[in-house]
């Protein structure tokens, strides 16, 4: 059992617990997920075919067209948002999303010290990201 | 970053969720980027319109924003759409048709000028020194570079957000010491027409990433030329301005310099076809959106030719300088071709349409039409571009 906090930068505020889904490549909302399942859809990426709903969404920044922050609205229009993002690098296209969508959001993130299934809790009002339980035990 | 006291009423959500929610994108941004404060801007362009790169999501987002009675507080400019109501309006599904006209109707009630181009410099030239907030990298790097005006690259929900405020987060190219050249180009080759300055843009955005260039050794080029180069500057790099380096204006002798020579040229020109043809589905002139001299040109090169039939030839422009051109339109549309008004290739249907091959003398056409339109292009100069037009 991991016990951590770890500290980051507030984007949007907010506080959840949930699991964690974690990828190590960049995520472009246009075209990489699709807005009327919450389904990754982007080929060779990671994390293709698994569902953001419900999730902290754990990637290291955004990419691609900025028509991608309306894909986090469309999303959380639906009850397909992830619960909340975490970011190693935020860029303006996540950012923006996550303002529109109302997502609790933090950066500057160490994500490679999450695993995809803990239990997480996101302080998007202090910037703190705890480490409940292991996904894993 | 610091606010006033009116910005942080707008902020605390005073003057209404709109307002508010504008404000803190602007906020974010400007955290992100270290701004110190908020800049008062003179216009805002925004990209994000065709529906066929949209989708259904931002049609939610804009209306809930007219909705709540977002309005404009600064002359707000949009980018082409993904047809035009005479031509290819006329050949679309009515669902298809009756959602790019939604986006539209929420842009308009919140007050946006139904301006539909990628050019909106031929519309309103903005004042040099002026800031704006604009998106659509084309006109971001001609606005900086040619008009001498000021703005960052904007993405579609930040120059939104701007129109909305009227103010953008003072970082980046808005600042005096962001805007001076870090390395020199010299280009030891003349180049020959508008489509090798498109191609001289495409092989610069790839070198030099975010660096400012000055170039030298360009002579005196017409703005359209330079139209071409910044839109395709734009495609393949992050740059967002050049300089000319005309003699002494700019301080050069400690950057860093690269030669362009022609054989760089030539090589990128050959590249951006990716097949040579002589009877292509579609001849495109117009990316970016026509000047009225070109329009002008095209029309006298056009006078007694006919389009072959088996060819589409599309002039595409905005509906202001399709109204200025209106004699040389007719000369066009009687040969054969047809002037389309507010709608962009790039982003128009042409698949739909039966379009798998295009031959174009836009280089940025060129770059984005294999993934974008799913089509073979072959890129060429104006006047090869019209002869194969003519004879197919």
């Amino acid at each position: 059992m991991r016990n951590k906090t770890l500290k980051g930068r507030v984007i949007v505020e907010g506080h959840c617990k949930a699991k964690a889904l974690v990828s190590a490549k960049p995520i472009s909302f246009l075209g990489g997920v699709d807005p009327a399942t919450g389904k990754i859809v982007e080929k060779d990426h990671d994390l293709c075919g698994e569902s953001v709903k419900g999730k902290i969404l754990c990637f290291p920044h955004g990419h691609g067209s900025t028509v991608g922050s309306y894909v986090l609205y469309s999303l959380s229009k639906r009850h397909l948002a992830p619960k909340a993002i975490i970011n190693q690098t935020a860029d303006p296209v996540v950012v923006v999303g996550a303002i529109i969508a109302d997502i609790p959001m933090i950066d500057q993130v160490d994500i490679s010290l999450i695993k995809t299934g803990d239990l997480i809790e996101v302080d998007a009002k202090k910037g703190v990201v705890r480490i409940l339980t292991d996904g894993e035990s | 970053m610091y606010l006033t006291k009116e910005e942080e009423r707008t902020y605390d959500g005073e003057r209404g969720w709109t307002d508010q929610t504008c404000m803190k994108i602007l906020v974010r941004l400007g955290e992100l980027f270290n701004a110190a404060k908020l800049v008062r801007i003179s216009s805002a362009h925004v990209s994000g319109v065709s529906y066929k790169t949209l989708g259904d999501a931002p049609a939610e987002f804009l209306e809930t924003l007219a909705n709540a009675g977002g309005k404009v507080r600064v002359r707000a400019t949009l980018n082409p759409q993904s047809f035009d109501s005479e031509y290819l309006g006329r050949r679309l599904e009515q669902s298809l048709r009756e959602k790019q006209l939604n986006v539209l109707k929420q842009f308009a009630r919140m007050g946006f000028t139904e301006s539909l181009t990628c050019t909106p410099y031929y519309l309103r030239k903005p004042k040099r020194g002026s800031h704006l907030a604009w998106a659509e990298s084309s006109a971001v790097v001609y606005a900086n570079s040619v008009v001498g005006a000021w703005t960052n690259r904007e993405g579609g929900p930040s120059a939104l957000a701007a129109a909305i405020i009227g103010k953008t987060p003072d970082y980046g190219i808005h600042k005096p010491e962001n805007r001076l050249p870090k390395i020199l180009v010299n280009v030891s080759t003349s180049l020959r027409n508008e489509s090798e300055f498109g191609a001289l843009g495409i092989h610069l955005g790839r070198l030099l990433k975010d660096e400012i260039p000055a170039i030298q050794g360009l002579g005196n080029t017409p703005e359209t030329c330079l139209k071409q180069l910044s839109a395709a500057l734009a495609s393949t790099g992050m740059v967002n301005m050049f300089h000319l380096n005309k003699g002494a204006q700019t301080k050069t002798e400690r950057l860093e310099k690269i030669n362009v020579e022609t054989k760089d040229v030539r090589k990128t020109v050959e590249s951006l076809s990716t097949r040579e043809q002589s009877e292509p589905d579609l001849v495109f002139i117009g990316c970016p959106h026509c000047s009225l001299g070109e329009i002008k040109e095209i029309a006298l090169l056009m006078k007694d030719k006919k389009v072959n039939e088996k060819t589409e030839f599309w002039v595409c422009t905005s509906q202001c300088i399709k109204e200025k051109a209106r004699e040389y339109v007719a000369q066009i549309e009687k040969s054969g071709g047809h002037v389309l008004a507010g709608v962009c290739t790039i982003v128009s249907w042409t698949e739909k349409l039966g379009i798998r091959t295009i031959m174009t003398n836009s280089a940025k056409t060129a770059y984005y039409a294999p993934t974008m339109n799913k089509a073979e292009v072959t890129f060429k100069p104006l006047k090869e571009c019209l002869a194969t037009a003519i004879r197919g």
